[in-house]
């Protein structure tokens, strides 16, 4: 059986009297029983279990299911890669959804990265009020996305809403007939609505991350760059930017992942519409999930999404040594 | 109190318990789905109510959810597939898909038993519960549309109110002075609110169809000349600033919302919005939607309608459920009327007191009757596979058409293509 070191753990390790202490507990050695490992299983069993049942089982589940055909009442039907070939051969949907995800991938991530810079940044300069500030650009990342989405309707709605009701105001008043953009009504402006709506609604998120990254960076860089008279644009470009960096990668990565994943922001504003000019990828696997009952093609989709999510990732990742700077003063 | 008394009555006790146990184990469960807001809950409770008055031996056992979640839910359980968990009696829409997967039980043998006279529902109306000339459903009201139209913008106007002679050119006539399009070119009041979606009736209307045949489908009918003009017609609306665009009504909260505003005179719509009309005090009434010159009534015979899970453990407590909602004029039907929620499924409830005598507005109820004589079936496709046609070839398509976007012909004409490859390659 294994050794008791417990009468020596529980000794008081500031006792005077060292010699009485065992060699080994002075050292370090028996405090660990192995056989304690038992315990530490049963422990870790219960979010184990959790992460089984509701992680790992249905991302195999989802696997087997896209070689599937299922529409969740008949049981599924082996159908081999048919949903996957379906998919990237002969679905004009899919391809649209595609193109309209990438629009979004290529769209919010820099518009929210240069604004909540933009904006970490003037708010480092030490004004007053600055938890005013925080509390009011952060206020939209804890709103609620549907209520932020019906005030962008009305506010966008080209006949009652606010932002046309500008020109149709400036049409009055000169006599000039400018017809506004529909923006949630046209396919054309569908796609940057819904960027508008999300940037707004977490561009707040990207600026407290950012603020939190300004503050690491070493006063003493600008204080030299000053004397070296470099101007506040130099300063920004060749000490903020690359101090900031790895904040900037590890957004970049996170809101990449966030584009490719978008669905409520079309959801709730858009339906998808019109014609399917805002409809995302994710928002196409809920439509066929529940609205076709083909649960085989929306897990196909699904993993076609995961491999452009890993690839886009990992390109990200290596190229990262290309730009982002981890040294720390010291 | 003696000890003698208390003991009597303790033993008392426990005999009625244990009696009461008794009689409680012998009444059946039946559990009952629908969907429905928590103001439509009130009234299926007091459905729910009257049936176990009438039935002390069945207990009915509700299984409710918001409408975005219900369908979902089912799946579920029915992917789970426990027939104790499974509800007995179902509210559905559409029915052949389910239908088709074997989870609904065939109703034909039932209402021969029943002796039920199937003429009392309206023309069409139980094809839509119905799959390779089985019944499977009872729909518990039909659908159908009339023309509500916004009295006091009427008289503002100084136009005539509707009536059974309007003809498209008459609607087109009203439409022009009943929107508003101020000097800036903003648009402050329309004509017609109609959701896109409804375009089939002016399909319809214009003897005109989506498909060659909405339950078994070979072709796509969409570019023929009399659902091309027919659709132009409405696209025309449109194009000038007579109906909201599509997109435009539903960001606007849809046309309940903009016809009790007053940002339009006049909405297609089915009975499910009095209710809120009549909240909301407004001075309107209804009347039958026009046709074109030569042209025919048109109202969708359809309905979402009860059901019976194929899993029911006691198919008899469930038929007798089923058959007083459904089938029994003084049931269910007679109730949910008289909550003015709904046009009944059933002619002899839509012609009796508990619809047409109902007080308040709409006054000329009438309107629901003629369109409901001479509704047709089949505006949504009577098989599986037409939810996942609609929403991912005909539906986003015409979009482009209600956005002012596409020309009305080769739009039509591009959605036949998809369309008919589409059944091509079906089975």
């Amino acid at each position: 059986m294994a050794t008791q070191p417990t009468e020596l753990a529980n000794k008081p390790k500031s006792t005077s009297n060292w010699r009485d202490s065992d060699w080994k507990y002075r050292l370090g050695i028996g405090n660990w029983n192995p056989n304690q490992q038992s315990e530490a299983y049963i422990f870790l069993l219960l979010s184990l279990l959790g992460f089984v049942i509701f992680v790992v089982f249905p991302i195999v589940y989802s696997f087997w299911l896209s070689f599937q055909e299922w529409n969740l009442l008949s049981p599924p039907e082996f159908t081999g890669i048919s949903n996957y070939t379906q998919l990237l051969t002969n679905d004009d949907t899919f391809r649209r959804v595609l193109k309209n995800t990438l629009f979004y991938a290529a769209t919010i991530p820099p518009i929210q990265l240069a604004l909540g810079l933009l904006m970490a940044v003037a708010l480092n300069t030490g004004i007053k009020g600055l938890g005013i500030y925080r509390v009011i650009y952060f206020m939209p990342v804890v709103t609620n996305i549907i209520a932020a989405a019906m005030i962008f309707q009305f506010l966008l709605d080209k006949n009652a809403g606010l932002i046309p009701s500008w020109v149709w105001q400036f049409n009055e008043a000169t006599g000039i007939r400018v017809i506004p953009p529909d923006f949630l009504g046209s396919t054309f402006w569908a796609k940057p609505s819904v960027v508008l709506l999300t940037v707004w609604k977490n561009v707040g998120f990207t600026m407290v991350i950012y603020l939190a990254g300004l503050q690491g960076v070493p006063e003493v860089l600008y204080d030299a760059a000053k004397v070296d008279g470099a101007s506040n644009w130099q300063r920004f470009r060749h000490i903020t930017i690359p101090m900031v960096s790895s904040t900037t990668f590890f957004l970049l990565v996170i809101q990449m992942i966030g584009a490719f994943q978008l669905f409520a922001e079309p959801f709730v504003m858009t339906r998808g519409g019109p014609a399917q000019a805002s409809l995302s990828i994710v928002y196409y696997i809920y439509q066929n999930a529940f609205e076709f009952q083909k649960m085989g093609k929306a897990s196909a989709i699904a993993w076609v999404l995961f491999a452009i999510i890993f690839a886009i990732t990992f390109i990200q990742i290596r190229l990262q040594k290309r730009w982002v700077h981890y040294e720390v003063e010291g | 109190m003696s000890r003698k008394t208390i003991s009597l009555i303790v033993m008392l006790a426990l005999v009625f318990l244990t009696l009461g146990n008794v009689i409680a184990q012998e009444t059946t469960v039946v559990t009952w789905a629908f969907w429905g807001s928590p103001e439509e809950l009130a009234t299926h409770q007091s459905v729910a109510d009257a049936f176990m008055e009438e039935n002390p031996e069945i207990e009915i056992e509700i299984w409710h959810q918001p409408w975005s979640d219900y369908f979902t839910g089912l799946q579920t359980l029915w992917a789970a597939g426990d027939g104790e968990a499974i509800p007995d009696v179902m509210f559905l829409s559409p029915i052949s898909n389910y239908a088709a997967d074997g989870v609904l039980e065939p109703l034909d043998s039932y209402i021969e038993d029943s002796g039920f006279d199937r003429e009392d529902f309206w023309p069409g109306l139980l094809d839509f519960a119905m799959l390779d000339g089985e019944v499977y459903g009872f729909p518990r009201d039909i659908g159908l549309e009339v023309l509500y139209y916004n009295k006091d913008i009427f008289d503002e106007v100084g136009l005539d109110y509707p009536d059974e002679t309007w003809t498209w050119d008459t609607l087109l006539d009203a439409a022009e002075q009943l929107s508003v399009v101020e000097a800036s070119g903003r648009v402050s009041r329309y004509a017609l609110g109609m959701e896109g979606g409804k375009y089939q009736l002016w399909v319809g209307q214009n003897h005109g169809s989506a498909l060659d045949d909405m339950a078994s489908p070979t072709s796509c009918t969409l570019n023929s000349p009399e659902a091309v003009e027919a659709v132009e017609f409405f696209a025309g609306m449109m194009d000038n600033d007579l109906a909201m665009r599509n997109a435009a009504l539903s960001q606007a909260g849809g046309d309940a919302a903009v016809f009790t505003s007053g940002q339009v005179a006049m909405i297609i719509q089915n009975a499910s919005r009095i209710p809120t009309f009549n909240a909301a005090d407004m001075n309107y009434d209804v009347a039958v939607v026009p046709i074109p010159e030569g042209g025919q009534r048109s109202a969708s015979a359809a309905g979402a309608a009860w059901t019976m899970s194929s899993f029911s453990d006691d198919k008899d407590a469930a038929w007798t459920f089923l058959s007083w909602l459904a089938l029994n004029p003084e049931g269910g039907q007679r109730l949910y009327t008289e909550s003015g929620e709904i046009l009944p499924a059933l002619r002899s409830t839509a012609n009796s007191d508990a619809f047409l005598g109902q007080e308040g507005s709409p006054e000329n109820r009438m309107a629901f009757i003629i369109e409901g004589d001479n509704a047709k079936v089949g505006r949504a496709g009577l098989f599986p596979q037409w939810n996942e046609i609609n929403g991912t070839l005909i539906g986003p398509q015409l979009q482009l058409i209600w956005a002012g976007e596409a020309g009305v012909q080769e739009t039509l004409d591009s959605i036949c293509a998809d369309v008919d490859e589409f059944l091509a390659g079906m089975d």
